[in-house]
């Protein structure tokens, strides 16, 4: 049995009680300590680091000159931007035959019935273990780069998605029978928008899926890339460059995920303004 | 009529599944013969003869029992590392504020970003896979435990305080159990993701396992042995998130949610 809380860790919603805290904190303490944690942290690095003499450790002002010697601009077309293009390829793959899939299986049965052992069982292969296969089969190029992104991004979005359109409310069901509307209408209209939470959860999933691959795919052997560069620098022990490059991936992986953030909250921002309703009834 | 119904709710599914996987099989076999012959691709009985060898290996069962055990070590240091700080930051509203943006930022990064700087500090070694596990598991938790004890009704706390408890009580009685279903999700979802960090650090940091022997494989250029890797690895995924689900059901199959479930 698999739901799309394998994937997305959201716990069973217990309804919302109204909170009751003796103690108020003003909020501009709340916004100091959150704004400030993160700066005294960077400043106890900085000051920690900065004349450190321990080979792995290096200062962080000596990290950053060199993230800004390397990623600004001298590394960014060859090798950040591939990356990128890679990533953004891959997940946009996955992101269409994960959808389209999806919707196949949780419609047609037997093509369920078929296909459903063979997903469960490749989804559960760690999705980086791929990357040997593909690298031997199609070679160290981008083209491997993208499948393997493409292939180990493309569960957590299917199976969201099949899960989505199965839970849609039968009500909603029976009315887009009653009001006589065509398959074509019924699937972008009624199931779509009603499996979209679901399927946007599990697309957040296949982009985090996907950025670790393309990450593993660019450090197993391959010349160009973040990763490559990043794990390069890390054996030839060229400290600070592999600091860096550590730096840049952590940023990108947060931005990535921000962005998504971003354009989920917009595109569903019916289902939320609709959840928000109802809490506050 | 009985026996029709029946074998179109439970066997006809299975039944499909079987032609599916047969098909599969067919398939690999039709382009490892035909259209990919020349490549690395091998045939069935080549993958399944590799597999076949792998399982009469010392080395091989000793490599499973290692990523298993990496994995799951990992996995029980992460939940109390997790845990316990997830408790401190969430009973502490100044806590939860400070750590707020740190959290926030550090929860989408995977592992692997961190791995070049653990591989250099700590060598190829299980240290190593433990830590980059404990980096990747322990923060989801450590997140979940502070949603759930945040969502734990100030009713029932004060209500204990009201009988007398103490705040070691207190936090053990009531706090823990109410936050437990969301701690007991963050852990199901670790569980297979630990197994997954496993392999990677073997892959890609040398660490000792499965990974690694696949990375072996992959540069001898033993593409039968790679995919005989492969499908260990699927089996010992699907057992991992089977095993996490059972433990989750049975350690709350006291709490509401998980009776509504079962009624």
């Amino acid at each position: 049995m698999t739901t799309t809380a394998d994937i997305t860790a959201t716990p069973v919603a217990t309804p919302r009680r109204p909170r009751r805290r003796s103690r108020r904190i003003p909020s501009w303490v709340k916004w100091a300590l959150a704004v400030g944690t993160p700066t005294l942290l960077l400043a106890a690095w900085w000051t920690a680091s900065a004349d450190s003499s321990n080979t792995f450790f290096p200062s962080l002002e000596q990290i950053l000159t060199r993230f800004q010697q390397l990623w600004l601009f001298d590394h960014f077309l060859t090798d950040v931007v591939p990356s990128l293009a890679n990533l953004a390829g891959g997940f946009a793959l996955a992101a269409i035959v994960g959808v389209g899939l999806g919707f196949v299986l949780a419609l047609i049965r037997p093509v369920r019935w078929l296909l459903e052992p063979i997903i469960h069982f490749v989804r559960s292969i760690p999705p980086v273990a791929l990357v040997p296969i593909f690298i031997t089969m199609i070679g160290f190029g981008n083209d491997m780069r993208i499948t393997s992104i493409a292939l180990a991004a493309t569960f957590p979005t299917l199976i969201a998605t099949m899960d989505g359109i199965r839970s849609v409310d039968g009500t909603l069901k029976d009315v887009s029978v009653v009001y006589r509307l065509t398959r074509a209408e019924k699937f972008t209209q009624v199931y779509l928008p009603a499996a979209a939470p679901q399927i946007f959860a599990g697309l957040q999933v296949s982009l985090q899926v996907a950025f670790i691959v393309m990450i593993a795919s660019e450090m197993l052997g391959a010349a160009t890339g973040i990763g490559a560069l990043t794990l390069t620098a890390q054996q030839s022990f060229m400290i600070a460059d592999m600091w860096a490059g550590v730096l840049l991936l952590g940023v990108l992986g947060f931005v990535i995920n921000k962005i998504f953030d971003l354009v989920k909250a917009r595109i569903l921002a019916w289902y939320f303004g609709a959840k928000e309703a109802q809490r506050a009834t | 009529m009985m026996t029709a119904q029946r074998w179109r709710h439970s066997a006809r599914p299975t039944a499909y599944g079987v032609i599916g996987v047969l098909g599969l099989l067919l398939v690999w076999q039709w382009l490892a013969v035909g259209p990919l012959s020349g490549t690395s691709l091998p045939t069935v009985a080549e993958a399944i003869g590799a597999l076949v060898q792998m399982l009469g290996e010392g080395g091989f069962w000793e490599d499973t029992s290692v990523t298993a055990g990496t994995a799951l070590i990992g996995l029980a240091a992460s939940i109390v590392v997790g845990v316990v700080l997830g408790i401190l930051i969430g009973t502490s509203q100044l806590l939860r504020f400070a750590t707020s943006a740190v959290l926030e930022f550090l929860k989408p990064i995977p592992p692997i970003v961190i791995l070049p700087i653990v591989v250099l500090v700590l060598g190829p070694t299980t240290e190593m896979t433990i830590v980059l596990v404990i980096i990747g598991c322990a923060i989801p938790i450590l997140i979940q435990t502070v949603a759930g004890v945040f969502d734990v009704d100030p009713v029932r706390t004060d209500t204990a305080r009201s009988y007398g408890m103490g705040r070691a009580e207190i936090l053990g009685r009531v706090v823990l159990p109410g936050a437990s279903p969301f701690i007991a999700t963050a852990i199901r979802v670790s569980a297979p993701a630990a197994l997954v960090v496993t392999v990677v650090a073997g892959l890609l940091g040398g660490g000792p396992g499965l990974g690694q022997s696949l990375y072996q494989a992959q540069t001898a250029g033993d593409s039968a042995r790679m995919y005989a890797l492969i499908i260990v690895l699927g089996v010992l995924g699907m057992v991992f998130q089977a095993a996490s689900q059972l433990v989750e059901a049975k350690a709350l199959h006291w709490h509401e949610s998980k009776r509504e479930v079962q009624a």
